[in-house]
């Protein structure tokens, strides 16, 4: 008997039952439907974290960390596969102040090389990257932090802060030494460059950005300006190195080969790959409750498919008398049952992403609606996601469950003695 | 050719650990020549039918051989045995046995959609026996839409369009009132000129039995050859 002929008469049958057929896909189609929804909000919630940590940070950044690190152990970081840049800053350790149109305040710097912030995605809001010696840059809310202490301020109100432009201007840096000494030494420096705010309203950057060409200068006059016997304990900077992957998808790798080379290391991957183990095993249980729900339609399956043999007890001796060999009895009754398990599964797909769609459309407002609209604009949750992975998996649990169901009716069907079945009158 | 050679058979009756066995044949041997049509005779429960079934390859026997142009029944699977019914047999059946669901042109159709032949070699096929056997106005009616002689010509329909050598007829006239039974004698007898089918007739009526130029007698399990030919 040919496929077609084979699906024809299978469709044959499925007609003649429409409304026992009809009521088995239904139930098929809401334990799949039912899956993909519950396992969607695993893979919504992991989307939702996941986008909020890749907003938030540079995710092709991974932070290294070493007790002796050194420009050359930089330089050969260079070297790793799909590294884009490294960047090794040195923060001063001692104090560092600056002084502009009366304004004072202490600050955080860096000793940076330029050409790899650049390369490294640093990015200015206004001005331009220094050029000649005695230019820098300065984080974005460096003016906030120099405040001019002739004017009295009554308790609860905040100090005046420089308010002017900073681009152009120059103003008076120095540092303090061991014991607090104020290093004897001020240097003059023309910011030409304001680099951008940070992502993350609560982030401060007032951070002064120096050309690591000025280091040595500085140390010399930090050794000279501190107390000779503790020259040896003082340490002038701290080194930060981080790497920075072409992609995100090197970040991984990077990590590991970082972590190979026995350095200390933070990437978002870390945290994506400790988010992704939880979600994963999340997903595994919606999963298997999921499963459950389409084990309970098997029932109506297995129930279908057995009343179909047993109405058709004589048709199939008929067939078999005939001259039908058991296997084309067994593969028609298990097309019937696959196809009851494919529609039921194709139509639980469409419903799912109906459902998830609304979920995702509808929920936000709700949950909006019920916190009394506090939550503003950054409230972005992504109640469901239904990935390909997942519709992949739950047809193939759906139609393996359809297929296991119908097994053993059609496995009664090709048992089904010739002569009794003839005799067989219903 | 139909051959059977010391063909016995029991059924186990009782409940299960405490079985007997009912011996309903008994060493049989039994012969039909290609082209023949053989009627086996016999009353309710002497075990014409348990033969007719065994000459099919429905039931496996106890013991004895089935051999059809040479090739043991007894010794296939029961796919081969399906297989071989459907490329050698034809089957009438006493209550027709058609399809509810098909209409007589599928009914008839059936055999050669199991066989996998094309739609439309099938179509031709059919259409041309509904022309021979003068069921053409019937093709689009379902089984309950008939009358008893027009399923049974169906039926026989149904047993012709493969062009088997051999249909197995089980009370072909069982259920027919004594005019359509004398029609269908009639198709049977002339199909066997015709075409030189074998058929083989399993009957409790003399009358139907007298149309068998071979004729077999079955008394408790036992087969007696036997009875003159009678003109129809």
């Amino acid at each position: 008997m040919s496929f077609k002929d084979q699906i024809a008469f299978v469709r044959q049958h499925i007609r003649r039952n429409r409304l026992r057929v009809f009521m088995t896909v239904l139930a098929a189609t809401m334990g799949t439907a039912f899956l993909i929804v519950l396992a969607s909000v695993g893979f919504g919630l992991q989307k939702t974290i996941k986008d909020d940590i890749l907003s938030n940070q540079m995710v092709t950044q991974i932070e290294v960390y070493s007790e002796d690190m050194t420009d050359a152990k930089a330089d050969a970081m260079k070297k790793i596969d799909h590294v884009e840049a490294v960047v090794h800053r040195k923060s001063l350790v001692p104090m560092a102040m600056g002084e502009l149109e009366g304004h004072t305040g202490s600050m955080n710097t860096y000793f940076t090389d330029f050409g790899d912030e650049q390369a490294s995605g640093f990015k200015l809001a206004e001005g331009r990257f220094p050029e000649k010696p005695g230019e820098v840059i300065v984080g974005s809310q460096f003016a906030a932090q120099l405040i001019d202490e002739s004017v009295e301020v009554e308790e609860g109100e905040e100090p005046a802060s420089y308010e002017g432009k900073v681009i152009g201007q120059t103003f008076a840096f120095s540092f303090e030494g061991e014991n607090d000494e104020t290093a004897s030494k001020t240097w003059p420096f023309t910011i030409v460059g304001v680099k951008e705010a940070p992502g993350k309203d609560w982030a401060f950057d007032g951070y002064l950005y120096l050309d690591e060409s000025f280091m040595e200068e500085m140390e010399s006059a930090y050794i000279a300006a501190s107390s000779d016997n503790e020259q040896e304990d003082m340490s002038f900077t701290n080194s930060s190195v981080n790497v920075y992957a072409d992609d995100l998808a090197n970040v991984k790798a990077i990590t590991q080969t970082l972590k190979d080379d026995g350095y200390a290391v933070y990437s978002v991957s870390e945290e994506i790959e400790q988010i992704d183990v939880f979600f994963l095993a999340l997903k595994a249980g919606l999963i298997f409750v999921g499963t459950i729900a389409i084990l309970i339609a098997s029932i109506g399956i297995f129930n279908t498919m057995t009343m179909a043999v047993t109405e058709r007890t004589r048709e199939i001796g008929v067939m078999k008398a005939l001259g039908a060999g058991p296997k084309l009895i067994q593969r028609l009754f298990l097309m019937e049952s696959a196809w009851i398990g494919l529609v039921g599964t194709v139509i639980a797909v469409v419903i799912s992403y109906g459902v998830s769609f609304a979920a995702n459309a509808i929920l936000p407002i709700v949950v909006d609606a019920a916190l009394g609209g506090e939550t503003g604009d950054s409230f972005k949750v992504t109640f469901s996601v239904i990935p390909w992975q997942l519709v992949l998996i739950a047809s193939a649990i759906s139609l393996t469950v359809a297929m296991i169901s119908g097994w053993r009716p059609a496995r009664k069907a090709t048992k089904t003695d010739v002569i009794g079945a003839l005799r067989h009158e219903l | 050719m139909i051959e059977v050679k010391g063909l016995s058979h029991s059924f186990r009756v009782g409940k299960k650990g405490k079985e007997t066995e009912v011996p309903v044949l008994k060493e049989l041997s039994l012969k039909a020549r290609d082209g023949e049509i053989v009627s086996i005779v016999g009353r309710s429960g002497s075990g014409k039918s348990t033969l007719l079934h065994i000459l099919a390859g429905f039931l496996q026997p106890d013991a004895g051989r089935v051999l059809v142009d040479g090739t043991d029944l007894t010794s296939m699977s029961e796919a081969q045995r399906a297989a071989f019914r459907l490329d050698r047999f034809g089957f009438v059946f006493q209550n027709f046995q058609l399809m509810p669901g098909l209409t007589a042109f599928e009914n008839i159709e059936l055999p050669l959609t199991l066989k996998g032949v094309p739609a439309a070699e099938r179509k031709r096929k059919v259409e041309e026996l509904l022309e021979s056997t003068g069921l053409t106005e019937i093709r689009g009616h379902y089984p309950n839409e008939l009358s008893g002689g027009q399923q049974q010509r169906v039926g026989i329909a149904r047993a012709l369009i493969t062009e088997p050598p051999v249909i197995f007829a089980d009370e072909p006239t069982g259920s027919l009132d004594s005019e359509t039974e004398q029609d269908i004698l009639n198709l049977i007898l002339s199909l066997n000129k015709k075409y030189g089918i074998t058929f083989v007739i399993i009957t409790h009526d003399d009358e139907v039995a007298a149309i068998a130029k071979r004729q077999y007698r079955m008394h408790d399990g036992e087969l007696t050859e036997g009875g003159l030919r009678h003109v129809v």
